[in-house]
């Protein structure tokens, strides 16, 4: 489903990105982790072209992402994401963030979106929520209709970039739950995180990545257990 | 002396006013294309708002007056050897809004660019293009932060507007010269005109303090 060819990606002199090649299969769950500063969050944002990369090719679902000639929104259009300080739009209430984009990018009317809208609140129980503006909303509740707006356009994959690192401590829960659901039910997600219960649990693949590369992957059993490169185990022995 | 002023100098402040408003309302329409094409990424059209703005905001007001109003016919005359004097009120609201729309841009510019970068990536992450983002997200939040600059332009303007005394336009600094020159009470309407010039402004700074409360909807965080 995913594709990823030998990415480059400097800002200046500084090499963030140096050669990283991996494929993401459809309703595959990939865990991201590694140090701050490894590039995991770049990676990710490179997959929906938010960082343009350097050099390499990404492929989402046959499409040439990095093609100077692909219309980017529509890709941008089948791959949600999901950031750390939610960004939602602080001058539209919840139901509004999760309508916009349907109505003015897939062209939905109204009421159709509406119905799409109050249907994955009602999933996430934030439907009494629906007319309240974000800043009258606790981070997880925020966090939480992000995801739902970023539901609300379908998208073939959902990328969450350290979708619970600003959270209180009492809210990592429910913003996991969710995402944990969507697993369920076969989304594909890439998910950079520091949550390694997240990972082990949910995790169909995890990714170590340090300086730039994909140091080592496996799944979620073999990486926390037995990993093979040092990096990797003297990085888990500090955080586990 | 001061009270026999008033009628006059209220009939100069209402031209002062309306002055004012027409030469904002020009430089907010330059403002704003000018601000947002210091943004583009097309480089003619930055490079064309930088000149603009440097030019503008660089040079005293008077003597853009003086040149659109004095120097620009007598050019006109040069060259084709005719006599075209431009109308007062024209030349002088010009002048105004040339220049407001120099600090409009600058305000323009840096209210969209004071919105978090993360808005736009949100945006355009859901598939926005450029331009609705822009339009759905940007602005409806720049305007906000816009207003109170805007309203310290309208002020700065107001009395800004007093320099087209010099070319003989009636605004209220001229109409209460044109009254000493009957009455010889300097002090009593000077006196009278600057309390007009603090009354207006006072009154502007009420409303865009209302302006302010009433779009401040609920965006403290995030």
């Amino acid at each position: 489903m995913i594709e990823v060819t030998n990415l480059f990606k400097s800002f200046g002199k500084l090499e963030v990105l140096r050669g990283i090649t991996t494929t993401i299969a459809e309703k595959e769950v990939v865990v991201v982790i590694g140090p701050s500063g490894s590039g995991k969050s770049t990676f990710l944002r490179c997959l929906n072209l938010l960082e343009t990369p350097t050099s390499g090719e990404i492929v989402i679902d046959h499409v040439s992402v990095t093609d100077p000639k692909t219309d980017i929104n529509k890709v941008r259009a089948e791959v949600g994401m999901v950031f750390q300080h939610f960004n939602l739009f602080p001058h539209k209430t919840a139901l509004e963030n999760i309508i916009l984009a349907p109505m003015k990018v897939r062209g939905l009317s109204r009421q159709e979106a509406e119905e799409r809208a109050s249907d994955l609140l009602r999933k996430i129980g934030l439907e009494e929520k629906a007319h309240v503006y974000p800043d009258s909303l606790s981070g997880g509740q925020k966090q939480r209709v992000a995801i739902t707006r970023a539901l609300a356009m379908q998208p073939r994959v959902m990328l969450f970039d350290e979708p619970t690192s600003a959270l209180d401590p009492e809210m990592v829960g429910e913003v996991l739950t969710v995402m944990k659901n969507l697993a369920q039910e076969g989304m594909t997600m890439v998910v950079v995180t520091h949550e390694m219960g997240f990972a082990r649990e949910v995790g169909d693949r995890v990714l170590f990545m340090d300086e730039g590369q994909i140091v080592e992957e496996g799944s979620p059993e073999r990486i926390f257990t037995q990993a093979e490169q040092e990096r990797t185990k003297s990085f888990l022995g500090k955080i586990l | 002396m001061f009270f026999r002023a008033l009628p006059h100098l209220f009939t100069g402040a209402i031209n002062t006013i309306w002055i004012t408003a027409i030469a904002v309302s020009l430089g907010v329409i330059i403002g704003v294309i000018m601000g947002m094409s210091r943004l583009s990424g097309n480089l003619f059209l930055r490079t064309a708002s930088r000149v603009y703005v440097d030019c503008f905001r660089g040079t005293p007001l008077l003597v853009q007056i003086l040149l659109i109003y004095i120097g620009i016919p007598s050019l006109l005359f040069a060259i084709t050897g005719e006599q075209m004097p431009i109308n007062v009120y024209v030349a002088g609201i010009t002048a105004c809004g040339l220049n407001s729309g120099a600090y409009v841009a600058e305000i323009v510019r840096s209210g969209i660019q004071s919105i978090d970068r993360g808005q736009t990536e949100a945006a355009r992450s859901l598939g926005m293009t450029k331009a609705q983002t822009m339009r759905y997200i940007i602005l409806p939040q720049a305007i906000k932060r816009v207003i109170p600059p805007l309203g310290n332009e309208f002020i700065a303007m107001l009395k800004d507007t007093s320099l087209l005394s010099v070319i003989g336009l009636e605004e209220l600094t001229r109409k209460g010269q044109l009254f000493i020159a009957v009455t010889f009470a300097p002090f009593p309407v000077y006196l009278g005109i600057l309390l007009m010039y603090l009354a207006m402004t006072l009154s502007i700074s009420q409303l865009v303090a209302y302006a302010e409360r009433r779009l401040a909807v609920s965006d403290r965080s995030n």
